[in-house]
């Protein structure tokens, strides 16, 4: 095993962040090297740089101790450097054969393609996988898991040294996992350096060889997997203290239930979830990427379709089929995405303040009254303290915090007594946050009743009364704030339901807390 | 002369619409363009004046032209007509045409515009009797004399008209494929639209010959607006539900071309007989190369210069004729070198 | 930060700008034609371009809408034709009364708009499938239903005075016999679907809708509007428009012209582009359309009354239009 990959004192700074600093990571021939951390801690950051998608500020990376300078993708490729995105790059409607050398396929003349050829040599490369997939099936025909292997083959095409696998996983069934290991265990063989970034702790101990931990843009450590334990590795992770200042007040239970969920289901994504809600409670939910946090929210809300599940409000079941529906029952949603789901770019501050209550700033023929319009939206710019030159202004020239609060001003306006936020803080600076929280504070102890969706474990801890904890779909644990750490937190977030029942056999000290 | 004052028009509104456009909202650069455009139009204005001043000798008398079409050939013919009856008699001309000849607004708005350049004649070829009727009505009321062409328009305002006996025209073509088939068996008409008067002057002068021939049955009339690639596969439809069909007349030059696709790509030549109305170069080889047997054409050169002749005279106070037949003739291969023809026929 | 929200602040003003610039150069183009073209300045041709307005520009108007939802209606000039076919029907051939033949051209419009919008904002058909179909069904119904044959209002006098007659011109002739106001109705029609389409735009939820929808489809619908119903809404108005503009061009042409209309639509974009309003929907305004409308046909007489040839008619307008709109996106790029 020989030097493959030395990335030293990369920094990367992005405006008003600093994605990284003074980050390392080290990879041989033939090691999988699992680099872990929380949802930014910069482990994508350091992997695009490492591929040539964004350049760093300082630093140097060697390849078999030569120092090189990675400018762009095709030059990481060149030097045999390849990475598999979580979202695949294919197209789909192209053949496998199509899709492994596009742009660089074999041609007769300058002009025409040769497709036996490109075929040939992509049977070739899918035959040293040992994978049986016909190089000329269409993309679309396959699994999710076998366009992975696609991606792998394509990668390899290049003749790779290196191969990044980003949440390999996430899209994958069981067996299809022991199929993707297979073919991991046969390039480590081959002397390929493989980056495994996963969240999957269980995953990580089978096919590590040593694990990197980062945090919040810093370098934590690496070990060999087989010294450590899994719990050891989290408390790597999350083993920070800024942010926590104190844990939030417990849930008052004396309060009346204001929105009960129970048993609902939609397909993979949302998997038999019941939780309920006190008034004026802020209930945090925590969990990986991909955990269906959203997803429930998105059903509660009436946004997508759900199978199964019943919702009470305030004690009486309710059929909620569109956002209409929730809005008028009175739920209001601040989407992760704020740019594509939250506000109106073009319009003005005034205009995305009363656009879910338009009725009650006009009159029964639908003439609006601007007067008021001005006066509520005056009255919500002041209330949040939201920096805007006027009203008039369009909300694209606002600053994330600012947007942010022009939507929390407009449930507001609506009179909602369920706010939804998911994300609430996501691409805010640091100054805004402390301010969105506050406001969140303030609405809860106005009797409003809060769920906040978030990926980052110190917001949780500092916002949440209790915590409902998901993985994989599944609701894994319901913590008060008193009992919750990030460690305990990430426990229940990495409970995959085949680890879990192992899990419950061993200790069942996480069921019992 | 002409290309210069376009020149000056088109560089004028380019500055004039780069000022509207505006850029960017910078109120200093925003003057200085206005004072652009302010001196690139006093220099349109001296040029097109200049130009005027050499042209111009004595008081210009202007005749609008206001056609149906205008890209189709036999409109350019009709255009070079009336430009050398202009030429002859010392008179400006405009010639204006829809784009399409479903397009009536189009040209309700011409010649609206027509009206408002002090025109001393008018020639018009109507699409709409009704539609032009304000139009004729307020040149009526101005005194000036409005001659038809092509088609006659059903108003006591137009002092003559010059145009082709459409209806004796395709009642000549009905005979002479009769005579073509012998006088029996299966034939239709492709015709360009049902809307149009030589559409249906044309169908209905076909339709009344063939009732002289008892052994003759005629199919349901087809209608291809004209249009090469419809009016072909009209004709293959036709031609394939029908395989004993014995002629087919295709009434202008658009349909007789759908025939002749139709049956070159059917390999019928000679099989099936075909009469065409009009000229152009798709006819005119067909004929020479014996896919068609022959032709009835107008005279489209004669339309627009008799039109403009026609204006000149009642601008002097002359009497023109209600009805100026422009003529038409009977053509096959064996004419085509005919100087005569020459002159009638455009490719 | 408050520097920054001052320079925002200006920009706001360059818009407001924009919309001074965008008239004073439609004026300006009427001035340099007026002294180019020694005929084009005169009381009878500055109606007549207003005149020859009036069908585009009511047509775009309900384009208009369609576009600021980030839509597009192909429809518009075959259900025009279609909705004055009805008309004709209905009127010379049944004799119903003139009165309820115009209602029925409005309806039939709108009724087309809705079936547009019920294809497009329930079963999800991209809006320009969905209105391509429409323009072929309605130019076949037009042809169908009437066997090919123009329906003229002859026997109704009186029907052409309602785009042809002048209100303005009885009115002060009634006072003094020597005064004279010769404004057609069909302008006076224009100028008030303008005012109408202007007050539901910007005054009511209608409007407010349509350009939320245009700006962020999906925020709209998670705001919990139901944006499938006012977006069938603003089809149906758009049509509804349609069948106003059905009802001019029949007036104007005495007849329900059964082959017209394809290829209006595509006009009455232009203005509407000109005028400043996005294809990419969420931006737009009705006085931009009534200018770019204005400015089409000030362009299109002008060039006639210079006694342009017609082939170089074409290009001028066809370059000036792309002109146009470039700058327009030069502007929105520069205001970012």
């Amino acid at each position: 095993m020989s030097e493959l990959i030395r990335m030293e004192g990369i920094d990367k700074a992005f405006p008003g962040v600093q994605a990284l600093s003074q980050c390392r990571f080290e990879l041989k021939t033939g090691e999988v090297h699992a680099l872990v951390g929380e949802n930014g801690a910069g482990k994508s950051t350091m992997m695009k740089i490492l591929t040539g998608v964004y350049t760093k500020d300082a630093g140097s990376i060697f390849l078999k101790g030569k120092e090189i300078e990675v400018k762009n993708p095709r030059a990481a490729q060149e030097l045999g450097i390849n990475i598999i995105h979580q979202e695949l790059n294919l197209c789909q409607h192209l053949t496998v054969a199509q899709n492994i050398f596009i742009g660089r396929e074999s041609r007769v003349g300058k002009l025409f393609l040769n497709d036996k050829a490109n075929e040939a040599k992509a049977k070739e490369i899918l035959d040293m996988m040992n994978i049986d997939i016909n190089p000329r099936a269409r993309v679309s025909s396959l699994t999710v898991a076998r366009q992975q292997m696609v991606e792998i083959a394509k990668a390899l095409s290049f003749n790779a040294d290196v191969l990044i696998m980003d949440e390999p996983t996430a899209a994958l069934t069981d067996s299809e996992i022991v199929e993707l290991f297979r073919i991991i265990n046969d390039l480590r063989a081959k002397g390929v350096g493989i980056v495994y970034i996963s969240h999957r702790m269980d995953e990580l101990k089978k096919i590590s060889d040593r694990i990197t931990v980062m945090r919040d843009g810093t370098y934590v450590d690496t070990v060999n997997t087989k010294d450590v334990e899994i719990k050891q590795i989290i408390s790597m992770m999350v083993g920070r203290q800024i942010y926590v200042e104190g844990h939030a007040k417990n849930t008052d239970k004396s309060q009346p239930l204001v929105l009960e969920v129970k048993n609902l289901n939609s397909g993979r994504q949302i998997k038999n979830v019941s939780f309920d809600l006190h008034k004026g409670e802020i209930l945090g939910f925590a969990g990986l990427m991909g955990a269906g946090r959203t997803e429930v929210a998105r059903a509660i809300f009436g946004a997508d379709k759900y199978d199964s599940g019943d919702i009470f409000i305030n004690g009486k079941q309710v059929h909620i089929k569109s956002p209409q529906d929730a809005v008028a029952h009175g739920i209001g949603y601040l989407s992760e995405d704020r740019k594509r789901y939250g506000v109106a770019l073009g319009l003005d501050v005034a205009t995305n303040t009363v656009m879910a209550s338009m009725s009650n700033f006009s009159n029964k023929i639908g003439w609006i009254d601007d007067e008021a319009i001005q006066k509520q939206t005056d009255k919500m710019v002041a209330a949040m303290s939201t920096k805007t030159p006027n009203n008039k202004q369009r909300v694209k020239n606002l600053s994330g915090g600012n947007q942010q609060k022009v939507i929390i001003g407009k449930w507001l306006t609506r009179d909602c007594d369920i706010l939804i936020f998911d994300e609430p803080t996501r691409g805010i600076d640091v100054g805004a946050k402390g301010e969105i929280y506050k406001l969140l504070n303030e609405l809860a102890d106005a009797g409003k009743s809060i769920i906040m969706i978030s990926s980052e474990l110190p917001e949780i801890l500092r916002m949440s009364h209790r915590i409902c904890v998901m993985c994989e779909g599944r609701l894994t644990g319901v913590l008060s704030a008193q009992e919750a750490t990030q460690e305990s937190i990430m426990h229940f977030a990495t409970m995959r339901e085949t680890m879990e029942q192992a899990d419950a056999e061993h200790n069942n000290q996480g069921e019992t807390k | 002369m002409k290309a210069k004052r376009l020149i000056a028009v088109v560089i004028t509104l380019a500055m004039a619409i780069a000022l509207f456009a505006g850029c960017g909202g910078n109120e200093t650069t925003t003057t200085t363009k206005a004072a652009e455009t302010t001196t690139t139009a006093a220099d349109g204005e001296t040029t097109t004046e200049a130009d005027e001043t050499t042209t111009d000798a004595g008081e210009e008398i202007y005749i609008p032209v206001v056609s149906k079409g205008f890209q189709h050939k036999f409109w350019q013919a009709v255009k070079q007509g009336a430009e050398k009856a202009a030429d002859e008699f010392n008179v400006t001309i405009t010639f204006d045409g829809p784009p399409s000849e479903k397009d009536v607004d189009v040209q309700v708005q011409m010649l609206d515009t027509a009206m408002n350049n002090n025109p001393a004649a008018l020639c018009l070829a109507a699409l709409d009797t009704q539609a032009v009727l304000p139009a004729l009505e307020k040149a009526q009321e101005l005194g000036i004399p409005v001659i038809g062409f092509d088609s006659g328009v059903d108003s006591d305002i137009i002092v003559g008209t010059a145009a082709t006996d459409n209806k004796a025209a395709a009642a000549e073509a009905g005979h002479q494929l009769a005579k073509l088939i012998g006088e029996e068996g299966k034939v239709f008409v492709l015709v360009h639209d049902q809307t149009s008067l030589t559409g249906i002057h044309r169908r209905d002068g076909f339709l009344e010959a063939m009732k002289d021939y008892p052994k003759i049955e005629v199919l349901e009339t087809q209608y291809g607006d004209g249009d090469h690639a419809k009016s072909t596969d009209l004709a293959k439809a036709v031609l394939s539900a029908n395989p004993d069909i014995k002629g087919i007349f295709g009434a202008n030059e658009g349909s007789i071309a759908g025939c002749i696709n139709a049956v070159t790509e059917m390999d019928l030549v000679g099989k099936v007989q075909l009469v065409g109305f009009d000229s152009g170069k798709i006819l005119l080889d067909a004929i020479k190369d014996g896919t068609v047997a022959g032709a009835v054409s107008q005279d489209p050169y004669a339309i627009g210069y008799e039109a403009v002749k026609a204006a000149v005279m009642a601008i002097n106070g002359e009497e023109v004729p209600e009805m100026i037949d422009t003529g038409f003739r009977w053509y096959t291969a064996d004419d085509l070198d005919d100087p005569e023809l020459q002159v009638i026929l455009y490719e | 930060m408050s520097a920054k929200s001052i320079a925002k602040g200006g920009r706001i003003n360059a818009d407001t700008m924009q919309k001074f610039l965008a008239f004073s150069s439609l004026v300006l183009l009427y001035i340099i034609f007026s002294v180019v073209t020694p005929n084009f300045f005169s009381l009878n041709n500055t109606i007549d371009i207003m005149r020859a307005s009036a069908v585009q520009g009511v047509l775009a108007l309900g384009g208009t809408f369609v576009i600021i939802t980030g839509g597009i209606d192909l429809s518009l000039g075959t259900v025009m034709t279609f909705s004055s076919v009805i008309m004709g029907i209905l009127v010379a051939d049944m004799g119903v009364p003139v009165w309820l033949g115009l209602i029925a051209c409005i309806v039939t419009g709108a009724l087309c708009g809705l079936t547009n919008g019920f294809f497009i904002a329930k079963m999800k058909i991209p809006p320009f499938i969905a209105t391509l179909g429409m323009m072929m069904i309605t130019r076949g119904l037009s042809l169908a239903t009437t066997g090919a044959n123009n329906k003229y209002f002859t026997d109704y006098p009186g029907f052409r005075l309602i785009a042809n007659g002048s209100v303005t011109d009885s009115v002060v002739k009634a006072i003094n016999p020597s005064w004279s106001i010769p404004i057609p109705n069909a302008v006076l029609i224009l100028f008030g679907m303008a005012i109408l389409g202007h007050i539901i735009l910007t005054k009511t939820v209608f409007g407010r809708y349509t350009f939320a929808m245009g700006s962020n489809e999906e925020a709209t619908r998670l705001s919990g509007v139901n944006t499938a119903a006012w977006k069938m809404g603003v089809y149906t108005l758009c049509g509804a428009f349609t069948g106003v503009a059905g009802i001019l061009m029949a007036s104007r042409l005495n007849s329900a012209q059964v082959a017209q209309g394809a290829g209006m639509e595509l006009d009455a974009f232009a203005a509407v582009v000109i005028g400043g309003t996005s294809m990419s929907g969420g931006e737009g305004t009705i006085l931009g359309t009534i200018i770019g409308a204005l400015l089409m046909n000030v362009l299109l007489n002008g060039l006639r009354i210079s006694m342009i040839p017609q082939e170089w008619q074409w290009v001028a307008t066809g370059a000036i239009v792309i002109f146009a709109v470039y700058m327009d996106i030069v502007r929105r790029r520069k205001r970012g």
